[in-house]
């Protein structure tokens, strides 16, 4: 009798999503036949299911997470506000006359501070209440104020963020960061200002920029296609043309990077996938590395890449964390 | 990191792998483990024992996914609805106080046991399941035929299980000893 083996066929077929209605009838006959059948089959089964090789969504579930539960804590606050004003309202008219406009926006100060916050291996995206958008780059934040409004518009950052902003020439746009101000009326640019790395840029896509210097004051005009960068060490800041279209890939997935030496590239992984790569070796920093990544690849597959084309090599040490040395490239 | 996400990044992935085991589309696996989180959040279970929390997790991940069986079984009245009777009889197989590997195994540790595997089996598992090729493109591949391949598979998956439950099987036999 072969029927072993057509079960063993008929169950890997199963698995592997190839059965026909048919033969998936008779599986189900051969499971309900006795009970240590369908032991047999669900075990298989069971191990076949955790060998499964999904994407880790954790930290990007975790965003979703608390921004659900953003939205409903904020529906309720506002029911309990609308009421509580219609109070206020009532209690305040006598008072109002005595009462200054200027303590009004005194009051607006001390509002509480909205935070988005993207963890490491995700990105995001928020809209503004002046329809402006705002994508998030891996392990940035971005904060305002209750009273950010399509008058008052103005935004602080650390990370990276592509800001595509709604035209408004009456009121301006500001995003505050550690280095600088950018000023603008309606563009599109990107910033990046990580705390831990020792420069800050930002990349004119579209329109117009003007940034102000925090340490002097200093302004400097941003035109489309430059990137602006400043030193965090030297102090120093300079405009370059700038390859703009890879600079702001990241915000559709795509992972590109030109002619960046191993320290920035190990950095960047870190925050893009949410890992740790830990090196010694002096000689990696030597060398400059150019690539696109378009297809969501894994950290893994990433890696294997760049085994392949330099000379490094890596292990795996713990969940999420990697050790890279350096590896001469055989000749084979 | 508060407790809640260390809760959140440590049993995210494998709720959703045990989700999937009952519901194909990924989307609405994904909004059945995020309603469990909410739900735990709501009620602050969270707070409770790890032990605790993680029965309670799976327990509700198995509930949505059986009510989410019975509701693909009304929508499609008329199609073929084989698959989801085995996926309910399995839903139910782990309702009776079976555990799932994903439940009680570090995920890392099933896949360090490919590793041990020998190297025809681990080839086609491997192939299969981290390259995703069906049975059919591994038999062009390796130049078998397809039966082969499939019986490889079984025989590969049936290895895994026996390394997987040594364990516990050993476990088992300390445990009986300790009676006499």
């Amino acid at each position: 009798m072969n029927t072993n083996e057509n079960i063993e066929g008929l169950i890997s077929r199963y698995l592997n999503g190839k059965c026909s209605a048919e033969e998936q009838n008779e599986l189900i006959a051969w499971i309900e036949e006795s009970p240590s059948n369908s032991k047999e089959y669900f075990e298989i089964k069971d191990t076949w299911d955790s060998l499964q090789n999904s994407r880790e969504a954790a930290g990007e579930q975790l965003a979703l997470f608390y921004k659900n539960q953003y939205a409903k804590a904020n529906e309720t606050k506002r029911i309990w506000v609308r009421s509580l004003s219609a109070i206020a309202a009532v209690l305040l008219v006598g008072l109002l006359a005595t009462v200054l406009l200027p303590s009004k926006s005194g009051e607006n100060k001390s509002a509480n501070l909205q935070v988005f916050s993207v963890p490491l291996g995700s990105r995001s995206k928020v809209v503004l209440a002046d329809g402006s958008i705002v994508n998030l780059n891996s392990g940035s934040e971005l904060q305002f104020s209750s009273s950010f409004s399509p008058e008052n518009r103005i935004v602080n950052l650390s990370g990276e963020a592509f800001f595509n902003v709604k035209t408004d020439k009456e009121h301006p746009f500001t995003v505050k960061t550690k280095d600088f101000d950018v000023k603008v009326t309606g563009t599109k640019f990107n910033v990046c200002s990580y705390n831990d790395n020792n420069y800050s840029t930002a990349t004119l896509a579209e329109g117009i920029i003007s940034l102000k210097m925090n340490k002097n004051s200093e302004i400097v005009k941003v035109e489309p296609g430059n990137k602006f960068q400043v030193d965090r060490k030297s102090d120093e800041h300079t405009l370059v043309e700038a390859d703009v279209e890879s600079e702001i890939a990241w915000k559709d997935d795509e992972f590109i990077f030109r002619n960046i030496p191993f320290p920035e590239l190990a950095k960047r992984l870190e925050r893009w996938y949410d890992v740790r790569l830990n090196y010694q070796d002096t000689r990696l920093q030597n060398y400059n590395f150019t690539g696109k990544f378009k297809n969501q690849e894994t950290i893994w597959q990433v890696l294997d890449a760049l085994k392949l084309i330099s000379p490094i090599d890596y292990t795996k040490k713990s969940f999420r964390e990697f050790t890279i040395t350096y590896k001469p490239l055989s000749m084979k | 990191m508060t407790e809640f996400d260390q809760l959140f990044r440590k049993y995210h992935r494998r709720l959703l792998l045990f989700t999937l085991k009952f519901v194909d589309s990924e989307s609405d696996a994904l909004d059945i483990v995020q309603n469990v989180f909410v739900a735990i959040w709501e009620n602050g279970k969270f707070r409770q024992s790890e032990d605790a929390v993680q029965a309670y997790l799976f327990n509700s991940v198995k509930n949505c996914c059986l009510n989410y069986i019975k509701h693909q079984k009304v929508i499609r009245k008329f199609e073929n609805e084989t698959s989801l009777q085995l996926r309910e009889m399995e839903a139910l197989h782990y309702q009776s106080g079976e555990k799932s590997l994903i439940e009680t195994e570090n995920l890392q540790q099933i896949n360090s046991a490919i590793d041990s595997l020998p190297e025809i089996y681990k080839e086609v598992i491997v192939l299969s399941r981290f390259e995703g090729l069906k049975n059919s493109e591994i038999a062009e591949k390796l130049n078998l035929p397809v039966r082969t391949i499939e019986t490889r598979v079984f025989r590969a998956l049936a290895a895994l299980k026996e390394k997987i439950s040594q364990k516990s099987f050993f476990m088992l036999l300390c445990m009986s000893r300790l009676k006499r």
